[in-house]
């Protein structure tokens, strides 16, 4: 290792990248300790020189403890189940560190468009704690995380140091929710198609009765205790679930406010057409997605209706 | 701990911080008692969670208010002194805090009160007791006020992690204390002198009082009093520990039956007063009255020939003071201070008798209603002695052989006296004095009593008086001078060594000696001479000042070393699981299986790369740390062994 090398590693663990602020309390400590500072120095007295060495060697101190806490961290994130824009959802994080106890560490993305963080009181060595915040993300869209801001009060309270941990990383968030309108299918904003087809014999619906089995008809459907007993082969037929399949449109044309009310509508009735057991498919722009129903094809529609209109690379 | 007890603890370190500084305000005896009965009955209620504030903040504010209106007051009235309101306004703020609730931003509120208080305490006084109280106070505030960082960080209703934050703060107490100290050593003393403010009396105040005047048949707390009342640095500095020297302070001539009193009027006040021609072998003294004194008569080792420079310490600043010479009886200081200083110096021979009638008169007088039986005691211990030297000698020896020293006196007699030499037959240093001086004048010997200090203790590098050294003696006017005799039995002559109490309170005084050189009196100089002195050997140092900076750098320097052994003590070592995980990750780290930054789980568990061995050990250790399967004996070395093995083979890329 060059000596140039060593001279930074040394200047880094010195003077390691921190910001620190002062509290209120803090304030009025330093004042304080000035205050004691300038009477040691106008009467000579040697007990307010004691007290004002105590009062300076007490910041020293914290610092150290507070460095003690911030340093060897290692932060991961675990994300959020879901993030709406405009209310607060659950983040979390992941932090652990190899030796040495933490006190009092405030987690928060450094975001600019992020608010919110969460503590954790101790961080023992070895041992990962995950910790949940709640955060508020005010738009939709991806946002490009870049680094987790851990600061730490402890121990008197009266400085808060932080860091930053380079993590690179995305939260998406999904647009805002809003009531969605009575009528779920759209007037014209978007393709609304219900389909009420019956395949009697051939749905997987509840069992409707037993015929014959023809030629040609597929053998699994065969019900084999019935055929056992009746001495021929019989099959179930079962009814056809009525299913209502739609596609929304997404006027990805559209600009500014009026964009992102579209999104929250069209998200709104693909909720409440998902919830009602329909199919439902997007198509925004050039993404298109094909009707479906579950859990996570909702999350894809929000998804795609999070990323819409916004220009590939230009996060939040 | 649980939640609440984590509470109901930090609330107590809170209020016991704020106590300790307003002990710490208290020790100066300049508080005003409203202020500390207030003060004491918040800390009772506050101790016990009553916070009646809580509700009725507003209130409780405005009634603060009306209270510092009051003492701005009286100190625009001259009623109170503007420290002492300021120390009595921290008290209030603080006590109104105390009451008012228990959220963090209160505990910091009461916290920064407290500090008010100790800056107030340090500026009221000097006591040694300010020590342990700002000790108190540094580590009681700095453990409730990490109690209630995690208190707050921690979720809703779980217990806070106390301990660890606990141990966290102690440790932060530590290197604030020695932090401190060593600050308090190197800061230089560049003092702008402004509103240089002395320490004022200590809370035991006087105890002393020598007056002009000697009422026999009191009591005699005095002998077993040990508190400092003067301090004297002599040159040439005789070297001994016990200087067994007779300090003078008053000479009477006149007894009445019942006391002794002055009679000579003040004279004229001088910067320097010189009562006799001094000599090349003068003892010069510098001496402090301290405030345990409570007197303004000199003292000054017998014979003084000289008085000069005389220092009044105010409770603001100190002033240059006069000398006034009181006929030949004593020399007071002019007006009125909490404490003095001066210059004397003494000859150690004796002085021609006065050949002055009406002086030899005065000193030969007798009471008027003197018992008969007293002459008849004079004849009888004279013997057949004819020299006035030798009766005067007989008769100090007869006293001091025949009569009991006691300090349980009846109080107050119709005939001191004669109760003493006839009845009792038993008394203290005043008796003893009052019986020889009198017995010597039914002979016709001229005599006086002069009353001042026996011995004088070595501590550090000056001598000390106690007030239990507080003595009478007699001077008697003989052909070829002047006669020291002293009745009193010679081990009764200084201080009582009684009590355990009486011991304590010693200690406590030499303490305070070497509080008051080492910190209160620490100057520039003393930095300077300390300076000079590291890097030499201290012994070879010429100056005696500066041993109190090397004791205290040594003295930072043990605490340091001890706060740094018990850190490594107390701290909870890694287990046999966590020194074998982390061994493993620095061998697996070695040899490029793993990055320093990463976790050992993450070591790849099917890469050829991977030893056999390794992945075992690693399986192991998680089971051993994180499992119900704790390593056997012998365990990890086998382990680790059996790696270091594999990783030294080749092994497949």
């Amino acid at each position: 290792m060059r000596l140039a090398d060593v001279l930074a590693q040394v200047r880094r663990w010195l003077r390691p990248p921190r910001t620190l602020r002062v509290t209120r309390a803090g304030r009025t400590y330093i004042v304080l300790t000035m205050g004691i500072g300038l009477g040691a120095l106008n009467t000579g007295n040697n007990l307010l020189y004691l007290v004002l060495g105590v009062q300076l060697a007490t910041i020293v101190a914290s610092g150290l403890l507070s460095e003690a806490s911030l340093r060897g961290l290692q932060v991961r994130r675990l994300g959020a189940d879901a993030a709406f824009a405009g209310e607060p959802f659950v983040y979390r994080w992941a932090v652990s560190r190899r030796r040495g106890t933490a006190f009092v560490l405030t987690l928060a993305e450094t975001h600019p468009q992020l608010e919110g963080s969460a503590t954790l009181a101790l961080l023992r060595p070895g041992e990962e704690v995950v910790v949940r915040g709640r955060l508020l993300a005010p738009h939709r869209g991806p946002y490009a995380l870049r680094g987790i801001r851990v600061t730490t009060t402890f121990p008197l309270g009266l400085f808060s140091k932080g860091r930053v941990l380079e993590v690179p990383g995305e939260l998406l968030v999904y647009p805002r929710r809003i009531p969605a309108p009575r009528d779920v299918l759209p007037s014209d904003g978007g393709r609304g198609e219900q389909t009420a087809r019956r395949f009697r014999a051939e749905g997987d619906g509840d069992t409707a009765g037993l015929r014959a089995l023809r030629d040609g008809e597929d053998a699994r459907r065969v019900h084999w205790l019935k055929s056992a007993l009746g001495g021929k082969l019989l099959r179930v037929e079962r009814d056809v679930e009525e299913t209502r399949s739609v596609v929304l449109t997404l006027d990805v044309g559209a600009h500014g406010p009026a964009l992102e009310r579209s999104c929250e509508e069209v998200a709104a009735r693909a909720r409440a057409l998902l919830a009602g057991g329909a199919a439902v498919g997007l198509e925004a722009g050039p993404d298109r997605l094909r009707p479906d129903q579950g859990p996570r094809h909702e999350r894809l529609l929000l998804g795609a209706l999070a990323r819409a209109g916004l220009q590939e690379g230009a996060p939040r | 701990m649980t939640g609440r007890g984590a509470y109901r603890l930090r609330l107590a370190l809170r209020d016991l911080g704020a106590a300790s500084a307003f002990l710490a305000m208290s020790l100066s005896g300049q508080v005003p008692s409203w202020t500390a009965a207030l003060f004491v009955a918040t800390l009772g209620l506050a101790l016990l969670d009553v916070r009646p504030f809580a509700r009725h903040v507003r209130e409780s504010a405005l009634a603060l208010l009306g209270s510092v209106l009051v003492l701005w007051a009286m100190v625009a009235s001259g009623h109170m002194d503007l420290v002492v309101a300021a120390c009595a306004c921290a008290a209030l703020l603080t006590a109104q805090r105390m009451l008012s609730g228990h959220g963090a931003a209160v505990d910091q509120q009461v916290a920064l009160a407290g500090l008010l208080m100790l800056s107030g305490g340090a500026a009221l006084s000097a006591d040694l007791g300010f020590l342990p109280c700002l000790c108190a106070y540094t580590l009681c505030t700095s453990l409730s006020l990490a109690l209630g960082e995690v208190e707050r960080a921690a979720p809703a209703g779980a217990a806070p992690p106390a301990a660890p934050s606990l141990r966290a703060a102690a440790a932060l107490t530590g290197v604030a204390l020695v932090g401190g100290v060593l600050f308090f050593v190197a800061f230089p003393r560049l003092s702008w002198n402004l509103a240089a403010r002395r320490g004022g009396n200590s809370f035991a105040g006087a105890v002393v009082g020598l007056g002009d005047r000697v009422r026999l048949g009191g009591s005699g707390e005095l002998k077993s009093n040990p508190r400092i009342v003067l301090r004297a640095q002599l040159d040439p500095d005789p070297g001994v520990d016990t200087l067994g020297a007779y300090w003078v302070a008053y000479r009477f001539d006149a007894f009445d039956g019942l006391e002794w009193r002055g009679q000579a009027r003040p004279g004229r006040p001088l910067q320097r007063l010189t009562l006799a021609r001094g000599s090349p072998g003068a003892l010069s003294q510098h001496i402090e009255l301290l405030p345990a004194y409570g007197s303004r008569t000199v003292v000054a080792i017998d014979h003084p020939v000289q008085f000069s420079m005389a220092t009044a310490q105010l409770p603001s600043y100190s002033v240059r003071t006069a000398l006034v010479p009181v006929g030949d009886e004593s020399v007071r200081l002019d007006g009125a201070a909490s404490g003095f200083s001066y210059y004397a110096s003494s000859v150690l021979r004796g002085e021609p008798a006065s050949d002055d009638a009406a002086t030899r008169a005065r000193r030969l007088a007798l009471p008027p209603r003197l018992d008969p039986r007293v002459p008849a005691l004079a004849r009888e211990l004279a013997g057949n002695a004819t020299d006035p030297a030798q009766i005067a000698r007989r008769l100090e020896q007869r006293l001091q052989q025949r009569y009991r020293y006691t300090l349980e006196l009846p109080g107050p007699v119709e005939d001191p006296l004669a109760d003493f030499l006839f009845q009792r037959r038993a008394g203290h240093c005043e008796d003893f004095a009052t019986a020889l001086a009198i017995l010597l004048r039914t002979l016709g010997i001229p005599t006086r009593v002069v009353t001042g200090f026996y011995g004088g203790e070595r501590a550090a590098s000056e001598y000390v008086l106690r007030a239990g050294d507080a003595h009478a003696w007699v001077e008697a006017d003989v052909p070829g001078g002047v006669l020291r005799l002293d009745a009193t039995p010679a081990e009764n002559r200084s201080a009582a060594s009684a009590t355990l109490l009486g011991w304590l309170l010693r200690a406590y005084e030499a303490l305070e000696v070497r509080w008051v050189h080492g910190v209160v009196d620490y100057s520039f100089a003393d930095q300077v001479t300390f300076l000079r002195g590291v890097g030499s050997n201290p012994a070879r140092k010429q100056l005696p000042a500066a041993g109190l900076p090397w004791a205290w750098a040594g003295t930072a320097a043990t605490l340091g070393l001890l706060g740094v052994l018990l850190f490594l003590l107390l701290r909870p070592g890694p287990d046999e699981a966590q020194k074998l995980g982390d061994e493993l990750h620095r061998l697996a780290a070695r040899v490029g299986l793993l990055a320093k930054d990463r976790w050992l789980e993450e070591l790849p568990s099917t890469s050829p790369a991977v030893p056999q061995q390794l992945r075992r050990a690693v399986s192991r250790y998680l089971e051993a740390r994180f499992g119900t399967r704790p390593l056997a004996r012998g365990e990890r070395r086998a382990l680790l062994s059996a790696v270091r093995d594999a990783l030294r083979a080749p092994r497949p890329v």
